[in-house]
């Protein structure tokens, strides 16, 4: 028998950049794996290399050291089962909303067919915005916008999804709101989903697993499996080993105040 | 609301013509002719088809050297930005051109390009080039690089991503500068012929001027001002439009 392969794979992956004031170690040797269909948060400082992580698993940037799978197979370049939404909604301004969807296909294989133009509105329709395909991104909320980006990334039915921080540039409400959203997504068709984010009830809402990431140079500190059966809803947060958790992940994310490297001269 | 403006324009205008037909009382009627006697030479030259040849000499010279401006500063422009290293080569010789008055190229222009329209086209192009090709520069270095790396993540090819993302978020960018290029070009246009003194609005104006006939010098200050303005309001709106389809 043989296993399927995980859908992510990380062996002492290591990111330097070349930068003015010389070489920045962004990721300092990181290993995870995440299973197929599974939803991982991966929680960590600003800074500490999230969004750099999910360049290289997207196969936008090569790693300076280490191994990268996805699916099986090592990543060379972007792949077209990997779906990506990012911190920003960047849609363009000129495209109608249907024209951003489709955009993955349109300059990759020139056609974009009918039966696109249908999945493009069935997507849509999924992430709430029927009816909204002739408008232009400039016309909608910028919660609304995120979600022509979520449909974008989910046009093309990819096996694995990536999301950078994606709704940290939402209000509070639109934010929570998106989470159940995605939440409610993710019970319909679960897919292998990487989610980055910096917030703790994000990643314990919508993970089976959270991993936590050290300042930079960043490796993963920690790999905990969210106390949570499925379905979930907004009351789930409530039971007090949820609340345990999140308490435990906090304490992870924010370390006793370090001694200062160097006293102040009298 | 636009009432209001148009009321607030239209006494505006009256204080301007106030003040021009007070300057022509001090200054008197033969060194600054007042509106009315500027508006009967107007009418005058309307009827004339030396004045309506001037006009169009004018216009093509400009609408040449323009076309020519925009034809090679967009292409130099989103080669520049494209291949850093030229454009790095590129940069000092550009800003040098920018920083020298294009009135200097006068005199060797018409050494080597003797008086008529090529002197004047390569004069009007030197200016009008410029900010066209600075402004396409710009825009394509500064292309929002969050949408270009959506892009190369959806599996778009380099020359896909330029065609697509790219050059249109550069493109408001070149139309203000073939706006400012068009402002520019228009004046050295004038600044051509005056130099020349040969033919088009500006060659008027240097033989009405020379020849103190000062109603139908201003009457031409006057075409010129219109044309000015016909040519860059029509830009400026293609400008807005263009913004707000794009952005
Ligand atoms: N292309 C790059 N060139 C140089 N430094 C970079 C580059 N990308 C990221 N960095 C640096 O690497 C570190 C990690 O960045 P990033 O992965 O964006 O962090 P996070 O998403 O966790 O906030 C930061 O210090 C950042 O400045
Ligand atoms: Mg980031």
């Amino acid at each position: 028998m043989t296993l399927a392969p995980p859908a992510i794979s990380f062996q002492d992956v290591a990111q330097v950049f070349a930068t003015k004031s010389g070489p920045l170690t962004a990721l300092g040797g990181v290993n995870l794996e995440v299973a197929q269909h599974e939803f991982v948060a991966v929680l960590g400082p600003s800074g500490c290399g999230k969004s750099t992580l999910l360049r290289l698993t997207s196969g936008l940037m090569m790693p300076s050291a280490g191994q990268i799978t996805v699916l099986g197979l090592p990543v060379t370049r972007p792949r077209e089962d990997v779906g990506i939404v990012f911190q920003q909604p960047t849609l363009l301004p000129w495209a109608s909303v249907e024209e951003n969807v489709v955009f993955p296909v349109k300059h990759t294989k020139g056609r974009v067919g009918p039966a696109h133009r249908d999945r493009a509105r069935e997507i849509l329709e999924t992430v709430g915005l029927g009816g909204f395909g002739k408008r232009l991104p400039g016309e909608l909320s910028g919660g609304m916008q995120q979600r022509v980006g979520i449909a974008r990334a989910l046009f093309l039915n990819p096996d694995l999804l990536m999301m950078d921080e994606p709704f940290s540039a939402l209000d509070a409400l639109t934010r929570d709101e998106m989470g159940y959203e995605l939440l409610r997504l993710w019970q319909a068709s679960p897919k292998t989903v990487m989610f980055i984010t910096h917030s703790i009830p994000e990643a314990v809402l919508l993970a089976d697993r959270v991993l936590v990431m050290s300042e930079r140079p960043g490796r993963v500190i920690a790999d905990l499996k969210v106390p949570l059966g499925r379905p979930r809803s907004e009351e789930s947060l409530r039971a007090p080993e949820v609340q345990e958790f999140a308490a435990h992940l906090r304490s992870l994310l924010i370390k006793p105040a370090k001694p200062s490297p160097k006293p102040e001269a009298a | 609301m636009r009432l209001r403006h148009l009321r607030d324009r239209s006494l505006a205008l009256g204080c301007l013509v106030g003040v021009w037909m007070a300057s022509a009382q001090i200054a008197g009627p033969t060194v600054v002719p007042g509106p009315f006697a500027t508006l009967d030479a107007l009418c005058r030259m309307a009827g004339q088809a030396a004045y309506w040849a001037s006009i169009a000499q004018s216009l093509r010279v400009f609408a040449m050297a323009f076309g020519l401006a925009a034809l090679l500063a967009i292409p130099c422009g989103i080669g520049f930005a494209l291949v850093p290293r030229l454009g790095r080569a590129m940069e000092p010789f550009v800003f040098a051109l920018a920083a020298t008055p294009r009135v200097a190229f006068v005199p060797l222009l018409i050494v080597l390009l003797g008086l008529g329209d090529p002197a004047k086209v390569a004069l009007v192009f030197l200016g009008a080039s410029i900010p066209i090709l600075l402004n396409t520069w710009a825009g394509v270095r500064h292309a929002d690089p969050d949408l270009v790396e959506m892009a190369r993540a959806v599996g778009v090819s380099r020359w896909q991503r330029v065609a697509w993302v790219i050059l249109p978020a550069a493109l408001p960018m070149m139309v203000t500068g073939l706006r400012l290029g068009a402002t520019i070009g228009l004046i050295n246009t004038v600044v051509a012929e005056l130099y020349t003194a040969i033919g088009g609005l500006g060659g008027l104006l240097a033989r009405y001027g020379a020849s103190f006939r000062m109603a139908e010098y201003m009457a031409i200050v006057v075409t010129l001002s219109v044309v000015g303005v016909v040519i860059s309001s029509g830009l400026y709106h293609l400008e807005k439009f263009v913004k707000h389809r794009m952005e």
